[in-house]
């Protein structure tokens, strides 16, 4: 069986995955210690999976299987109670966030791993600046040529995704200006950016032969696109998402992704042909750059509007979606937050003037995310 | 030569300043050329240089320089507990109970691995017993400069700090408790044996608390600049410090109290932005340097056998306890036996603990002291070595790459 066999799964069921930060409880920074977690972790019975990231620094959780938001969140919860409790007994914090605010990435230690060693090697100074955390998402699609449509379609999208998730507002010790600064390290990687317009699951394939023969590329894991097909999984993998500082929106931002791929799928009101990506990299900074308040072009009607209005009729048009995915409750999160125009970088960048201090900020993005404060 | 009497008589005096600049100087080199071509803690070459220079051997640092420079060995060692201490969260003890099962397990084991050991070499109860409380302590200022030397951060650093800062209290407290059980045996009234220990444990705590509550409420008024934090710290060690000697009471008890009660009442984490500048550096590097002038072996091929025994049952009495609870306190054995290592050092404490015994129960010091300086000359130089060694195996250490797991 070649990887490039897109293996049938259950249609609009989602997997999630968030990449969490490591910290010390003394200064806030980040700390060595992905091995010793996850063996503590390991020890106790949990849901999910947990696995090591490119650096020590890191942990990567995962849920398993989900046709429903509440047994996701459920799921999400027990997990995060878990890590939580094993970083208590280890004097470690964990937290979500998409980017350290403050970490020395030449202090950073790469994970102890074949790959994550070859990747250092390529890669260099990036491969430790890669120090950025993000959620992913995983849509389940019934064939391959389902997942190119619905991974095309879902593009016209991506702003929403990248700027109610943004919290990445701080890097390097610097406030970026960017709601999400993570994404703008993610740029810098040769094959980032938006998959081939490849409607059909063959000329995906096609693509994907070439890129293969001119030795552009290895594995489909040398891709760092916005949306990319897995297809071992038979899912999309929506990755733009910062991780959020909560489990509760993270959870919502996958349902939000769900629903919309319902209506995407049974509506199908994104033609997909080549004028979807005129404004797509424009779209896309305004969301990293000014968030909610961002501007997107939308690329049937060319109509320019803020990225929080265009959330919120969204919404509108979700409605009977999340009736038939019970997803009401989250998609009416969704639309509190775009109405208030709140992110997780606005919190922060809240927090940051009370105290003035990026370890502080830390410490109670940490609070946060073990669903206190 | 007598036209110009503007002109030093020749050869002119070599005063102990230019001394002490000579032992600086020479204790910054031999620390580098240690690191560069040994690859190992620099602190070796700062405790080589100081004994070099010292009495037992060259004697240009003399007893009389020594102890005008005390105070800059106090202030040195009183900035390294008051960091240790505020490097120690004590929170993780309720959040992780093992780790206080272990601390005690560790420091009473040790006690009693080398009071037995002491016994059979004949030496008295209470004289075996002192040899014990003194090797209940690892030396805060070799794993606090030995931490930050190699960046070390990790499971076996966060617990070696921890175990350190604990057994170092425990030794203080435990000598303090000697003390009283030594008025008991020289006929003292029973009040000044139950009171002095009292008044040494709550005095130095009270001071603590008030002092670390002055400091915050500083901090919070003055913001989180952090070149001035480190003023105010420093200014409010050497008030520990002098507070503490005016009252007699415990000075490393009070410092180390003061640096955890400073973290533990810094509810708006005021602290986090602590930063020592590498200029206190100088006043670590003299601390090591004068440790090391301080060293005595005298009579060492007699007392070797004690030394080596003594060095023996601590690391068996440390290392049984922390190996034994490495499951449940949720560290593999591995990293257990790491930690191990690093809580090796003795060094400026035990030779102040020892020098306390000497002047306050100096019959009972004679029994032990040639016998523990040479334990304390080899743990002063190959507890560095053991540190290092722990912390690069964990593969904890910044300045090399993870080891196979």
């Amino acid at each position: 069986m070649s990887e490039l066999d897109f293996k049938a799964s259950a249609p609009l069921t989602i997997g999630i995955e968030l990449e969490l930060q490591i910290l010390s409880r003394h200064d806030g920074d980040l700390t060595l210690g992905a091995n010793d977690l996850l063996r503590a972790i390991e020890r106790e019975a949990h849901p999910g999976d947990v696995k090591p990231e490119i650096t020590e620094s890191m942990l990567e959780i995962s849920t398993g299987v989900h046709t429903r938001y509440a047994t996701a969140l459920e799921e999400l919860l027990g997990m995060r109670d878990a890590v939580v409790a094993a970083a208590d007994r280890l004097n470690l914090l964990i937290a979500g966030g998409g980017a350290h605010p403050f970490q020395r990435w030449s202090e950073r230690q790469i994970f102890d791993k074949p790959r994550f060693r070859q990747v250092s090697t390529l890669y260099g100074y990036l491969a430790k600046q890669f120090t950025i955390f993000g959620q992913h998402v995983h849509i389940g699609c019934a064939d391959g040529d389902t997942a190119m449509q619905l991974l095309h379609a879902m593009s016209r999208y991506i702003p929403h995704f990248i700027a109610l998730a943004a919290s990445s507002p701080y890097h390097q010790g610097v406030d970026t200006a960017f709601d999400s600064s993570r994404l703008n390290s993610v740029y810098a990687f040769p094959l980032s950016g938006r998959a081939p317009l490849a409607d059909r699951w063959d000329r995906f394939v096609a693509y994907f032969e070439k890129m293969r023969a001119a030795r552009v590329i290895e594995s489909m894991k040398d891709f760092y696109w916005d949306i990319r097909p897995k297809p071992e999984f038979g899912t999309i993998e929506i990755r733009v998402f910062d991780t959020p500082l909560t489990v509760e929106k993270a959870a919502a931002l996958a349902a939000y992704a769900q629903t919309l791929a319902r209506l995407l799928l049974s509506e199908r009101p994104v033609d997909v042909r080549d004028d979807l990506y005129l404004a797509y990299t424009y779209n896309r900074f305004q969301a990293c750059r000014f968030g909610l308040d961002g501007v997107l072009i939308d690329p049937n009607s060319h109509e320019h509007r803020p990225i929080h209005a265009d959330i919120l009729s969204t919404c509108e048009r979700l409605e009977p979606h999340a009736q038939a995915l019970d997803s009401t409750a989250a998609i009416a999160r969704i639309a509190q937050w775009a109405a208030a125009r709140a992110n997780d970088a606005r919190w922060m960048r809240g927090q940051y003037a009370a105290s003035e201090s990026l370890s502080d900020l830390m410490w109670k993005q940490s609070q946060r995310w073990r669903g206190r404060g | 030569m007598s036209d110009l009497p503007f002109l030093p008589a020749w050869p002119p005096a070599i005063g102990p300043l230019a001394w002490v600049a000579v032992l600086l100087l020479a204790a910054i080199l031999a620390g580098e050329a240690v690191r560069r071509w040994l690859n190992t803690s620099r602190v070796l070459g700062y405790l080589a240089v100081g004994c070099l220079l010292g009495p037992q051997l060259v004697g240009v640092i003399d007893h009389a320089t020594l102890a005008q420079l005390r105070i800059v060995a106090d202030i040195a060692f009183g900035l390294l507990l008051f960091e240790l201490g505020q490097r120690v969260d004590l929170t993780w003890l309720r959040r992780n109970p093992w780790l206080l099962v272990t601390s005690l397990l560790e420091a009473l084991l040790s006690f009693f691995a080398v009071f037995l050991l002491m016994s059979l070499f004949g030496v008295r109860p209470i004289a075996a017993a002192a040899a014990g409380v003194i090797a209940m302590a690892t030396s805060a200022a070799v794993v606090i400069t030995g931490v930050k030397d190699l960046r070390a951060q990790g499971q076996v650093t966060e617990r070696v700090l921890l175990f350190t800062a604990l057994n170092t209290a425990y030794a203080v407290v435990g000598l303090t408790l000697m003390f009283g059980w030594l008025h008991f045996e020289e006929a003292s009234p029973i009040a000044t044996m139950l009171l002095h220990p009292l008044y040494l444990l709550t005095g130095s705590l009270l001071l603590a608390a008030v002092l670390a509550w002055a400091l915050i409420r500083l901090l919070r008024a003055f913001g989180r600049r952090a070149p001035f934090q480190f003023a105010m710290t420093l200014a409010m060690v050497l008030l520990t410090v002098a507070i503490a000697g005016m009252f007699k009471l415990l000075v490393p008890l009070t410092l180390l109290a003061l640096g955890v009660l400073a973290r533990l009442l810094d509810r708006d984490r005021h602290f986090v932005s602590l930063r020592f500048p590498e200029t206190a550096m100088l006043f670590v590097v003299l601390l090591f340097a004068l440790t090391g002038a301080n060293l005595e072996f005298a009579g060492w091929a007699a007392a070797l056998p004690l030394a080596v025994g003594f060095s023996g049952a601590r690391f068996v009495g440390k290392w049984l306890p922390v190996l034994l609870l490495a499951r449940p306190s949720s560290i593999t054995m591995r990293k257990a036996s790491l930690i191990n290592f690093g809580l090796m050092p003795m060094s400026a404490l035990a030779l102040a603990m020892l020098g306390e015994l000497t002047r306050q129960a100096p019959a009972v010091a004679r029994e032990i002291a040639t016998g523990m300086h040479l334990a304390i000359t080899i743990l002063a130089f190959i507890g560095p070595l053991m540190l290092h060694y722990g912390l690069r195996a964990a593969g904890e250490s910044s300045d090399n790459a993870p080891v196979e797991q």
